[in-house]
């Protein structure tokens, strides 16, 4: 009997290390950070825990994290990249729980302007978690630095950071346009789509900036299909707050020649961008609609969910301009997917006639 | 403000998740308040497993969000959006998450594996999303960046015979349970 208690428990500890973790014991395993030298393999174990407990929902008090995050900050001498890495993850993870966080500001600063790339990146974006209004402008020039790094994940890190620095230090923020603006020009996908989100999140509400922002990118080709797909959307809502504009026509022409991007993410986002136009005319729906009809008997089910879906809203306005899909969607009615067979439905029956129903 | 059409911002994802076979969480990362208190998102995702884990759809509307998904063996990957998000922009996200786990796992995406190791998985997620916004779509990248030397990267030729008996044990297992 107490062999196979025994074998048991080797099972559910090898199924699952983490399971019926207690906090105190945590904690308490805790206090190896303050060894000398650093036992690297189980302090990121440790580290892991704590966090696992967090993200389980595991409450901590004020003095417990904050303990917890002092002895922390001890394995700042350790050169282990994962041991680094798992310290600004549970520094962000703890900053809205413990106290006196900003005692780690120095050595991410040290981390965020050091030589090793693995380190940059990720320290300024914990960094970017502990800060408030009056450090930030002491890490200002460093920031300005970042964004235009040439490394991409340090360039995307510090522009993300910055995007969520934005709403309480808006005026700081707001200077790094000109930094936020060389990024969009940026090679990598991912730094150019950052880049023109932060641009447009600290122009949003100047109009006139947004509309020079849109004609200037929309001659541009871009790169990156996330940056297109924002782009798409920023000149859609451009065109609906203002349907008199004159500049109307140009991004309406811009809207549609996305219908004939590579990538698929950009067409369906101007397609959908296109039919939710309030003014927008029938004929003009067309070149949308096929876009659509096409995805419709695509193989991956999540394309067909987001073509029945737009149609069937279509549907709902313009029932005449989605009778040519009629075929494809009668197809998706026995659809393995349930979503997507009942939007086929429900958009039938606002396009379909009698004879389609008897079929 | 017109529901039809989504604020561009670049704030698009709302939750990412990795679930167990019983619908338990093993990680899950809320970007923002939708469901305020542990409680509301436990139920969310006990709500979503029972919808989700029957039938292998890759994507489902639940409570105004749009969640796409995919599962292995006993896990369940999730990336939540607003219900008005591009679902493209999700699947591709979905799919740079599950590959740089794949990719960082060795291919064993399966439960007992990936709680051994999870700081890598946890590093894996901060590179993918960072409070909502996407930060990096490729999951070679990812990859990359997390650089975690795990036991699994050391090179076929390096490791014991018993080392590969055992993995390859464990790869015709879950190949026959499949």
């Amino acid at each position: 009997m107490l062999k196979k208690e025994k074998k048991d428990e080797e099972g559910g500890k090898s199924s699952n290390p983490f399971q019926n973790l207690d906090k105190s014991t945590v904690l308490q395993e805790s206090r190896v950070f303050n060894e000398t030298p650093i036992n690297t393999r189980k302090c990121i174990h440790i580290l892991c825990k704590v966090i696992y407990l967090i993200n389980q929902g595991v409450q901590f008090g004020t003095t417990e994290a904050t303990e917890t995050f002092f002895a922390m900050t001890k394995l700042f001498q350790s050169k282990d990249i994962t041991l680094r890495r798992m310290c600004y993850l549970a520094i962000k993870e703890l900053a809205n729980i413990a106290e006196d966080v900003i005692i780690v500001t120095s050595s991410l600063t040290k981390d965020m302007t050091g030589k090793e790339d693995m380190f940059r990146a990720s320290a300024i974006r914990a960094l970017c978690k502990i800060t408030d209004s009056q450090m930030l402008t002491g890490i200002e020039r460093y920031m300005k630095q970042a964004i235009v790094d040439r490394n991409a994940s340090v360039s995307s890190a510090s522009l993300v950071s910055s995007l969520h620095l934005l709403k309480p230090n808006f005026d700081v923020v707001k200077r790094w346009v000109n930094e936020a603006q060389e990024a969009v020009s940026n090679d990598n996908v991912m730094v150019q789509y950052h880049g023109l989100g932060l641009l447009y999140h600290v122009k949003q509400n100047d109009k006139l900036a947004v509309s020079k922002l849109i004609t200037k990118l929309s001659r541009q080709t871009l790169k990156s299909p996330y940056a297109y797909c924002l782009l798409v959307r920023i000149a859609a809502k451009y065109i609906d707050e203002d349907p008199e504009s004159t500049e109307n026509a140009a991004l309406y022409d811009f809207l549609e020649s996305c219908l004939r991007q590579k990538s698929e993410l950009v067409i369906y986002e101007a397609a959908r961008a296109l039919v939710n136009l309030k003014n927008i005319k029938t004929k003009d729906l067309q070149p949308a609609v096929s876009v659509l009809q096409l995805f419709l008997s695509s193989p991956r089910p999540t394309l067909r969910f987001a073509a029945v879906r737009t149609l069937n809203k279509v549907a709902i306005l313009q029932p005449q301009s989605v009778m040519t899909c009629n075929l494809d969607l009668e197809n998706l009615i026995t659809d393995v997917n349930r979503s997507i067979a009942t939007l086929a439905i429900t958009t039938l029956l606002k396009t379909g006639s009698e004879n389609s129903v008897d079929r | 403000m017109d529901d039809r059409i989504l604020e561009a911002s670049l704030y698009t994802i709302k939750a990412v998740a990795i679930l167990d076979n019983d619908g338990e969480r093993i990680i899950s990362r809320y970007y923002d308040d939708t469901f305020a208190t542990v409680k509301e998102q436990r139920e969310f995702e006990k709500n979503l497993f029972q919808k989700t884990s029957r039938q292998n759809a890759e994507i489902i509307m639940l409570d105004g969000l749009t969640v796409v998904y995919r599962s292995n063996v006993d896990l369940y990957f999730y990336v939540m959006g607003s219900q008005y998000e591009n679902e493209l922009i999700l699947v591709s996200v979905l799919n740079a998450f599950f590959d740089a786990v794949s990719t960082m796992l060795r291919k064993n995406v399966e439960k007992r594996f990936l709680m051994d190791h999870l700081d890598v998985v946890l590093l894996a997620i901060d590179e993918l999303v960072d409070g909502g916004v996407i930060l990096e779509a490729d999951s070679n990248n990812i990859v990359q960046r997390v650089a975690v030397k795990t036991d699994a990267d050391v090179p076929l030729t390096e490791q014991t015979v018993a080392q590969v008996l055992q993995s390859a044990k464990e790869q015709l297992k879950w190949s026959l349970l499949k």
